[in-house]
């Protein structure tokens, strides 16, 4: 089956899971004693002695410290869609185990609709799956406020609903923050004894606290992409043998309300096959294999496929048909 | 921790004593050593004057600087020579390069504990190749004062570290 890869500009939002930063916890564990003991060694006429100072001590405090990244930056959505999900990660860089609470905060300026919060709105990624899955608990301040090891981190998951008056484009924003529940302030603040194994709490320079902001984007216009194939053989038959010529034909359309700006259509040329030159087609209208004015081409690397640019699609424009031909290689 | 000469039998010390003049009772020694920790806080007067002062350090956060001062105070009626105070850098610390001061000491550092030598002249093996130790690879801090250390007077070893 050939991979058929279809890229679309702006209007078509990208969806893809942005990985995670590596945010490490700093520092040794909170309540860790360090020791520190000197000798002397020194003579009195003929007799060498040692003698061992008192230990002196530190206590290693704890430092409040979170980090809240959002792994899905922007999320296409329609207009009216309910339960749209946006995915975050809260990190504990702090040096001592810390409970944070979350909440999520959708009046935001900047967009032009504000995210109905679902309800439940917020969901723990209860079986670190890294996706949402009917397992994991929703999440309720102050009964299930998620406690994170030192460099620990919990995946958080936000629903919210599309208001149905949104029209292409338009953006709505959501934040989740999420802050310690032994403080929060201005770094260096310090809460006595509040930190792990009854050492000092000493807030670190994020605060205590973290917040990051996804983007829901409606986009109104949805793209189908059909392929079919007609197979002849030099033989006059129908089968798929070496020498046989396929032609494809793919029919793109584009549905909904809005627009795929500079839609670029691209297809590899399968393994075992060989274009047969000249024959590119968008709409019956013949494009010329080299790169040159009109919209499609004939391109041999980084891998042998064709390429028709194909505009800004709206559904006002009609069904695009691209056809191109191969020959099956000998063996 | 080194053990020194103190199986000596009760003749040596009757012969130093004899020699002295003045009895150094084994029992007791003769340096009395103090480790202290502390922290720099800049204070500022009323005046807007700010200045530096040393607190004791008792809980840190990682990234803090820690002082470590060591003081030798000799008790006894004679002087003490080839005073010598070693000090390992303590766990989880990271030894702050050029920090470490005693005045009249030749200070020398150490690695492995075993071998001191000079600041920069120490090296490491890492992956099979030597190269020169960074100060804050050395983990032992040795002080060798050069002058005797008379009776009732201080020696001062001093050196920072900042908790990893």
């Amino acid at each position: 089956m050939q991979s058929l890869r279809f890229t679309a500009l702006a209007a078509i939002a990208l969806t893809l899971g942005v990985s995670a930063n590596n945010a490490h916890a700093r520092g040794v564990p909170a309540g860790t004693a360090i020791n520190n003991t000197a000798t002397v060694d020194y003579t009195v006429g003929a007799v060498t002695a040692t003698v061992t100072s008192n230990q002196s001590s530190v206590v290693v405090a704890e430092i409040v410290d979170v980090d809240v990244i959002v792994q899905t930056p922007t999320v296409a959505v329609t207009p009216g869609a309910t339960q749209q999900v946006m995915r975050y990660r809260v990190t504990n860089i702090g040096n001592g185990p810390e409970t944070f609470r979350l909440v999520m905060s959708n009046a935001i300026a900047g967009d032009q609709f504000d995210p109905t919060a679902a309800s439940p709105a917020i969901y723990l990624d209860s079986d670190a799956s890294g996706t949402y899955n009917t397992g994991d608990a929703p999440y309720v301040v102050g009964t299930n406020d998620p406690v994170l090891a030192a460099d620990g981190f919990v995946t958080v998951f936000v629903f919210n609903d599309i208001p149905a008056a949104a029209v292409d484009g338009n953006t709505g924003r959501s934040n989740l923050t999420a802050d310690a529940r032994t403080g929060t302030g201005a770094p260096g603040t310090v809460f006595a004894g509040a930190g792990a194994s009854g050492t000092d709490a000493v807030v670190g320079s994020t605060g205590g606290d973290g917040v990051a902001q996804g983007e829901y984007v409606v986009e109104g216009v949805a793209i189908t992409a059909i392929k079919s194939q007609t197979v002849v053989d030099q033989f006059g038959g129908a089968r798929p043998v070496p020498g046989a010529r396929i032609d494809y034909s793919i029919v793109v359309n584009a549905t909904g309300t809005g627009i795929a700006a500079a839609a670029a259509f691209t297809d590899n040329i399968p393994t075992g096959t060989t274009y047969v030159p000249g024959t590119l087609r968008l709409n019956t209208t013949a494009l010329s294999d080299n790169a040159d004015a009109d919209v499609g081409a004939f391109e041999s690397s980084p891998q042998p496929r064709v390429r028709v640019q194909l505009g800004n699609l709206t559904a006002a424009s009609g069904t695009q048909t691209i056809t191109f031909a191969v020959t099956i290689n000998s063996l | 921790m080194k053990t020194g000469n103190r199986n000596f039998i009760g003749a040596i010390a009757l012969i130093a004593s004899a020699l002295s003049g003045q009895a150094f009772a084994q029992s007791q020694d003769c340096i009395v050593l103090k480790s202290t920790a502390e922290i720099e806080k800049e204070m500022v007067s009323d005046q807007g004057e700010k200045s530096k002062s040393l607190v004791p350090a008792g809980k840190v956060i990682p990234g803090t600087e820690v002082v470590w001062t060591v003081t030798a105070n000799n008790v006894c009626k004679q002087p003490s020579d080839k005073v010598t105070i070693n000090n390992p850098v303590p766990d989880h610390m990271a030894l702050v390069p050029n920090s470490a001061t005693g005045p009249g000491a030749d200070i020398t550092y150490s690695v492995d504990g075993k071998s001191f030598a000079p600041a920069g002249q120490l090296t490491v093996q890492e992956n099979g190749v030597t190269r020169p130790a960074r100060g804050d690879e050395y983990k032992h801090i040795r002080w060798e004062f050069k002058n005797s250390l008379a009776p009732g007077a201080s020696a001062f070893a001093r050196f920072r570290a900042v908790l990893n």
